[in-house]
Order: C-alpha cells, then sequence, then structure tokens
C-alpha cells in the first residue's frame, strides 16, 4: 500500500507549525495558572511589560483580571517553565506539571459558621476569606472548591501550602476551621449519588426482589399501597408521587437486564391488580418497559371505561393473557370483543379463552407489515450471458489467483471500494477491512479519505486485493447461497474516452465466503454483497468487457434465512407471483440460454443444446458433445471452443454448411 | 489520483449523500419517492432514455409509481390499528463511485461545453446503501428493540445528469441526478 499511502500523502495539507509567543492569542491553560509574580520572584529575566499589582476585586476570585494582563502572565509563566527546566533537567509535560504543582486540601469547620446558610453552603466566602488572609505579600490563588459531607476539598499550589496552613485554627463566621493537606482523591460530586437516594434505591430493589417471582416469571406490583417498604418511604402519600416510584420502579426493573431481550425473557407477565388505578395513563411506563409483556393483570382497579384504558392500545402486541375482573369497565356492553380486538395475541381474556394460539399468530401477522416476498436470482443480462459468465470465472480467480484476476477483468479507470459496517458479536473481527472502508455516511464527504479508499486503476487495486484476506466463495452450482440481480444498461462509459457512449451491465450480487486472515489465524464465514459495473473493455484487453466499478459491502446478514426457496440461476425474468396490488412490467419471454453446470434441468439442457446447434449449424449430437466437454455446459465456453475447433471438426458434424 | 478526480469523488459523494437522506427519510415518512426516478422527467424520456429498471427483491415493477404503491403496501397491514407508517430503514453504510464521468446523454451542447469531464457535473454514478429495515416499529423502537421483523437490505441505484436542474442559472431547486435502475434486496 505503499504507492497509495505516497498518493494520499500528496493530497494531504500540513498546516505551518503554530508557534507561541510572548501572550498574543493563545488561551491560558489550567496548568500554567500559577503565582502572578512568577517572574519577579523566581528571578527569572524580564520578558514583557511589568505585572499589574495589588489585589484583584472581591468578585474576581480565582480569574485574575481581564485580557490586558495575558502578556505579561505568559511571559512570567515562560520563565517558569523555562526555571524549572533549568532546575531538574528534564522537561515538564503539561500534565505532570500541572499534578506536580497542585496539592489537596481538606477544610473542617464549615457546617458550623454561619456562612453555612449561603446558597452554595458558604463555599465561596470561605475560599475568598483564605485567599485574602493567605498571604499579605503574595496572592493567593485557590481551585474550585467541592463541598462533600462537612468538608470543604480545594486545590491549591504547593507554593502557597505554608501561608494557606498557617491558617489552621483560625475562626470564619463564628466557628474554628481545620486545614490539612490529604493525599485522599479530590471527590467528584457529580458521580455521587446522594445516601438518601442510595437508601431509596436499595429499598426499591428490595420491593422489587420481593415481588419477583422466577418460575412465573412474574413481576407482582398488585397493591403497591399495602407495601410495608413503600410505605414507610411514603411514596403512596399521593397520586403523582405514586406515579413517580411506579416509574422509578420500572426504571429499575429495566436496568437489571443488559438487553432487552433478556428482559423480555425474564419479565413475562406483570400484576397491577389492587392498585386503584383509574386510568392507564397513571402507569403508562409499563407499555415503554416492558413492550412485549405476555400476561397481564389488570383486575381490582377503578377503570371505568375502555377510554380509560386506550392509551394502551396500540401497545403489548405480544400481550396473551389480560385480566381485568373486578373493574367497573366489565359491566358495560362490548368491552370484550372491543378489548380482543386492540390486543393481536390476546388469547385469554379474563379467564376465558378468545383466541387459540394459531389464531393469534395469524391475527399478529395481519397487524403488523410484513416484509416483501423474496424472489430468486434475477439475471438480465442478454443472450451472451455476460453476467453469469464473467462471475464464474471472477469468483474463481478472485479466490485462487488473484493477481490474475485484476489483469484480466479490469484498467486503469476501473474502480474498487469496499465498506464494512461491524456488527457486535460477529465471531471474525473487522481490522483486516476498516483501514479500507469507504463509507461515506461516517467519513462524510469532505474528507481525504474519500479519495484515498477509492483505489483506482490496476496497480492500486492489485495492491489492496493482495492485502485483504484470502476468500473461498462457493460455487455457483449452489444457487440456495447466491442472489444475483442484474441488467443492462444504456450510456455507460466509452472504454475510448471519446465522449461516446456504450452499454453497461449492472450486477449485483449476494452471498457469503470462507475467509482466512492469516496474519490473525482467524477463519470463518463472513457476508457480503457486491455490485459490479461492467462496461466493453478497451482493444487489446484480454476480456470483450472490463469492470468499470466493483464496491463490495461486507455485512451479517443471516445466510441462512437469505433464500427461502433455493432455485437454480436461470438467465430468464422470473415469474411474478398473482401480487394484486402492484402491476408489474410484462414479462419477457425466458431466454433459452442456461448457466453452465448450474443445477441444470434436462429441458434447459436441451435448450442449450438447440440452441447451440441454431448458431453453428452443428448437429445436436455435436453440440452435446460440445457443451459437456470442456465447456462443462458453459455456453460461452461452448461457443469458443467450437470456434477454435472449427476447422478440425469433420464434414458430418455439421446438419448444414455453417 | 489527480485532483481531478479528486473532484469527480467529492462532487459524487455529494450527490449521494443528498440522495440517500432525502431517500430514506421520504421512504420512513411514508411519503412518496417516485419524482427521483427518470421515468418522471419529460425532456428525458422524450428524447428516448428508457423508463428506469426497478428490480425489488428480484421482482420487476414497471413503474416509479408503482413502487410508492409498493412501498406503501410493505407499510400497511391489513389489521392495523393505526394508518401510522410502522417500517423503519436505518441506514448504516453507503458510498458512491462515478461510472461514467463524460455523461453525454441528451445534455446541452452549452453544458457539455462548461463542464469537462472531471468537472464532477456531467457525472453517471452508482449509490450502493445497506442497512436494516424494521418491520412493526413502535413510537420508542430504538430504546426497547420494540417492532416485529428486522431485515438487512441493500440498495443499489445508478444515478443520472438532471439537465434541466443541472442547466438552471440557480439550480437550488429540484433533484439534479434522478435514478434510472434501482435494484433492491432485503434479507
Amino acid at each position: 500500500m505503499g504507492g497509495q499511502a505516497n498518493r494520499a500523502g500528496g493530497t494531504r495539507r500540513v498546516g505551518p507549525q503554530r508557534t507561541t509567543r510572548g501572550g498574543g492569542i493563545t488561551k491560558a491553560r489550567p496548568n500554567l495558572r500559577t503565582d502572578r509574580d512568577g517572574d519577579v520572584s523566581m528571578g527569572a529575566p524580564a520578558g514583557g511589560p511589568k505585572p499589574p499589582s495589588g489585589p484583584s476585586g472581591r468578585g474576581n476570585r480565582g480569574r485574575g483580571t481581564a485580557g490586558a494582563t495575558r502578556g505579561s502572565r505568559q511571559s512570567s509563566r515562560l520563565a517558569q517553565n523555562l526555571n524549572k527546566y533549568i532546575a531538574d533537567g528534564t522537561p515538564h509535560g503539561p500534565k505532570s506539571h500541572y499534578n506536580n504543582n497542585k496539592t489537596t486540601l481538606k477544610i473542617l469547620g464549615l457546617k458550623n459558621s454561619k456562612a453555612a446558610t449561603n446558597p452554595d453552603g458558604g463555599v465561596k466566602s470561605l475560599l475568598e476569606f483564605l485567599e485574602r488572609k493567605a498571604d499579605k505579600e503574595k496572592k493567593v490563588v485557590l481551585g474550585r472548591g467541592v463541598l462533600d459531607g462537612d468538608y470543604v476539598w480545594v486545590k491549591a499550589n504547593k507554593d502557597d501550602l505554608p501561608s494557606i496552613l498557617h491558617l489552621n485554627g483560625y475562626t470564619y463566621a463564628g466557628a474554628p476551621i481545620t486545614i490539612e493537606e490529604t493525599t485522599e482523591p479530590f471527590p467528584n460530586p457529580a458521580s455521587k449519588v446522594s445516601r438518601d437516594a442510595a437508601d431509596t434505591r436499595q429499598k426499591l430493589l428490595a420491593v422489587l426482589a420481593k415481588r419477583y417471582n422466577p418460575a412465573q416469571k412474574l413481576l407482582d406490583l398488585s397493591a403497591l399501597g399495602t407495601d410495608d417498604i413503600l410505605g414507610s418511604l411514603g411514596t403512596f402519600g399521593s397520586q403523582s408521587l405514586a406515579e413517580k416510584s411506579f416509574k422509578a420502579l420500572m426504571h429499575l426493573a429495566g436496568a437489571e437486564y443488559r438487553t432487552a431481550e433478556e428482559k423480555k425473557e425474564a419479565i413475562q407477565a406483570v400484576s397491577l391488580a389492587n392498585n386503584e388505578i383509574q386510568d392507564v395513563d397513571q402507569v403508562f411506563t409499563l407499555a415503554y418497559s416492558l413492550p412485549q409483556l405476555r400476561r397481564l393483570d389488570l383486575s381490582g382497579n377503578k377503570i371505568e371505561h375502555l377510554s380509560k384504558l386506550s392509551k394502551w392500545k396500540h401497545e403489548f402486541r405480544y400481550l396473551e393473557e389480560l385480566h381485568l375482573a373486578s373493574n367497573p369497565l366489565t359491566t358495560q356492553p362490548n368491552w370484550a370483543s372491543e378489548i380482543t380486538q386492540w390486543y393481536p395475541s390476546l388469547q385469554i381474556l379474563d379467564g376465558s379463552q378468545v383466541r387459540t394460539p394459531q389464531q393469534a399468530a395469524e391475527n399478529l401477522k395481519l397487524m403488523t407489515p410484513q416484509p416483501l416476498p423474496q424472489l430468486p436470482s434475477n439475471l438480465r443480462d442478454g443472450d451472451l450471458n455476460v453476467g453469469s459468465a464473467f462471475l464464474r470465472s471472477f469468483f474463481q480467480k478472485f479466490d485462487y489467483e488473484r493477481h490474475a484476476v485484476v489483469t484480466e477483468y479490469y484498467d486503469s479507470e476501473s474502480s474498487f471500494c469496499l465498506t464494512a459496517i461491524p456488527a457486535p458479536g460477529r465471531e471474525l473481527p473487522w481490522k483486516a477491512y476498516l483501514k479500507y472502508s469507504r463509507n461515506i455516511m461516517k467519513l462524510g464527504t469532505r474528507t481525504p479519505a474519500l479519495v484515498q479508499r477509492l483505489f483506482t486503476g490496476v496497480n492500486f487495486i492489485g495492491e489492496v486485493f493482495r492485502a485483504l484476506p484470502a476468500t473461498r466463495h462457493p460455487t455457483l452450482d449452489q444457487p440456495e447461497l447466491w442472489l444475483i440481480d442484474c441488467h443492462t444498461f444504456p450510456n455507460g462509459a466509452d472504454p475510448l474516452g471519446q465522449g461516446g457512449s456504450a452499454m453497461g451491465l449492472i450486477i449485483n450480487v449476494h452471498g457469503q465466503f470462507e475467509e482466512a486472515d492469516a496474519s490473525e489465524n482467524l477463519y470463518g464465514t463472513r457476508t457480503f454483497s457486491r455490485n459490479f459495473v461492467l462496461g466493453p473493455s478497451k482493444p487489446g484487453a484480454v476480456h470483450p468487457y472490463r469492470v468499470v466499478s466493483d464496491q463490495l459491502t461486507l455485512h451479517d446478514w443471516k445466510p441462512q434465512a437469505a433464500i427461502a426457496e433455493p432455485t437454480p440461476l436461470t438467465n430468464t425474468v422470473v415469474a411474478i407471483p398473482a401480487a394484486p396490488v402492484v402491476p408489474v412490467v410484462p414479462v419477457a419471454p425466458p431466454v433459452p440460454v442456461a448457466l453452465g453446470q448450474i443445477g441444470l434441468d434436462d429441458a434447459t439442457k436441451a435448450q442449450m443444446v438447440a440452441e447451440l446447434s441454431r448458431r453453428t449449424g452443428m448437429t445436436g449430437e455435436y453440440s452435446l458433445l460440445c457443451l459437456e466437454g470442456m465447456a462443462n455446459w458453459n455456453f460461452d465456453l461452448a461457443l469458443q471452443s467450437f470456434e477454435a475447433q472449427k476447422a478440425n471438426l469433420p464434414p458430418t458434424a455439421f446438419a448444414t454448411t455453417p | 489520483m489527480s485532483r481531478t478526480d479528486d473532484t469527480n469523488a467529492r462532487c459524487c459523494a455529494d450527490a449521494a449523500n443528498k440522495f440517500v437522506t432525502w431517500y430514506y427519510q421520504q421512504l420512513n415518512e411514508g411519503k412518496p419517492i417516485a419524482q427521483a426516478y427518470v421515468n418522471k422527467n419529460e425532456t428525458l424520456m422524450k428524447v428516448g432514455h428508457p423508463p428506469a429498471e426497478i428490480c425489488i427483491n428480484g421482482q420487476m415493477v414497471a413503474t416509479p409509481e408503482d413502487l410508492d404503491t409498493l412501498w406503501a403496501q410493505q407499510r400497511s397491514a391489513p389489521l392495523a390499528t393505526t394508518d401510522k407508517t410502522h417500517v423503519h430503514y436505518d441506514v448504516h453504510c453507503f458510498d458512491a463511485v462515478v461510472i461514467n464521468k463524460d455523461y453525454r446523454f441528451a445534455c446541452p451542447q452549452n453544458l457539455i461545453d462548461i463542464h469537462g469531464p472531471n468537472d464532477g457535473v456531467r457525472m453517471m454514478m452508482t449509490v450502493t446503501v445497506s442497512g436494516d429495515v424494521y418491520f412493526g416499529v413502535s413510537k420508542n423502537w430504538k430504546t426497547n428493540d420494540d417492532f416485529a421483523t428486522k431485515q438487512h437490505f441493500n440498495d443499489v441505484f445508478i444515478l443520472v445528469p438532471n439537465w434541466e436542474v443541472i442547466g438552471k442559472q440557480n439550480g437550488k431547486f429540484g433533484k439534479k441526478y434522478l435514478v434510472s435502475s434501482h435494484t433492491y434486496r432485503a434479507f
């Protein structure tokens, strides 16, 4: 891939080296935020204007003064860094410098002070107090304080440590404060759940654990109002609180499982009986959390009308059993038939069977959109079977003689690109492919990779073919493993580049191959789609046609389910099933030439023999010999072999003079 | 690869990106896609451009309007309780390459004079799209996997220039490229 890399390098723009001088517009970095008088105290040469002196205003804690001072601070930082480098003999990266120069302090006593009632708990005013009192000579800047329990945590410069620890035991806002240095990790308030919340969570989990019946896969959330634990939490004190608690319960129940599939398996039934539910809106979350629920008990609630249940009308498509007994709703006319209509899989309503399992399955099918039927390969590649002959030869050579396939079928204008869609949980890794993957959706339309990963010309294509893992495609004699659609199209590229146009052939192939990645010692099956565009080749080429474009997509569809009805690949327009809705084009009569060796029946063979006879003028017997021999029922090869052997054939071979 | 080829690759990717974004959004919203096919362009059809070849799961479809009907049929279910669209296409990847950079069919002479073969305008291209199609999706199907069936789909289009839009001084409106071939498989 050296050539490719060089080519890529040629288009890459390298920006000018960024240099930092003095101050200018360079953004102040946190690691460099040291004391503001550094250049003076450290004795570095004064490079910039004199830094401002005097304390900053009260509201400017930790921020310094605005832009005007930037230049001086920058120069003092440079001086500091230079000095440190000379002293230690080692350069400091920004990170290590930051870590080496800071220390953590724990301050106790704020809780007892008058400032504890401030909106922020008094942290800001405490830190301002410490900054003000620490050193009369020098400005001390503390980091952002974090209040965690009784302590305030703050970071400070090591240089300032003595002057800050000097304040240990001072009285702040009526309470003595204790300051100590610590090596404990700085608390991260964002990741902390308050003790109350953690406690509530534990209690709710206990409720769920107590109410889950693994044998029946049932989550029994009936009569939640009488639950001791929930009662102690006061969650059913008001309706809004009860709804929130239910949401929390649902969330926790779902969070226990890693995938939706696991959850679906583990919780198949839910009971919400005797919960005084008036409208399912109150417990709507259930439909979000457990959409594939199979049994639901709503008995003993206060649902008065179907409208109170209508929020769940389009949910629970797999619901098989529903209980609504002891709800006012059940006294209304036709409620049962209506409910039965709402839930396609419903089989048991209040203990009585409303559908058989077969009826339910059928009903569900009619209620959800279904994939279009899958018809076998559709080859419309003309009389000469260019498409099928090409594929047969191409994949054979791609597997065993990749270098030959490139020189035979590709030329200087052919292009190749591949797209890999890695999916989790696959046996085979994608390492070998991802660096070439040209997924415009991921790359965007403005990246150099778009051009770099489009391989044009024999050399580049040859290189990338060599770099890809070895493959073994099944033969085309196994039509159940292939889906091929192809057709000719007009106005393709003129091979001579003179502004003309030529017929092209577009072939779309779906299949699978065995892969052997020798470098990684990995073997397995991979599925792919490959789209070829063929066009006439330039004069002097091996074949009369060439690959104009070759797009390979690697993905993970399941080949077993791919082709329901394996049908031999034949060069015909498929028979159209009686589809009432869609008018289809008139079907052209099947071209009576079939592919070699691809599950041919006797009728097709007879047709091939007849066709060869017609074209060559040979007798049926000789035509059969020709097709059976070297050509192995490949019509093109048979024709070629006839042309080659024509002179040697006895006159008896011909029915008429050819 | 020369810089001129860069232009074609980028313009092709741009056109494909616009097309793919539009096409699958229309499908997901249950809107028609027939206007993207050459059949709807009278000028091209008058000068003898063949109708678009549309092959869906191995079945030939005569016109783009029939294709719209077919997609509507796919979205519907006989006993569905809502009329909401319940089929969702989730595109994972697409790729596009130029297969004829000097496309001249029905091209006005002035456009041939203005745009050379490397200007990224007179391009015939193929676009391949892959992804998943979900049947029977509910409102929040993405978060809780609530759908009935999932298939993998692969679409291949050939796009050709729409001279009427490309030739416009202000070519902002309308589709610059139209579908002249469409092959779809879902499995």
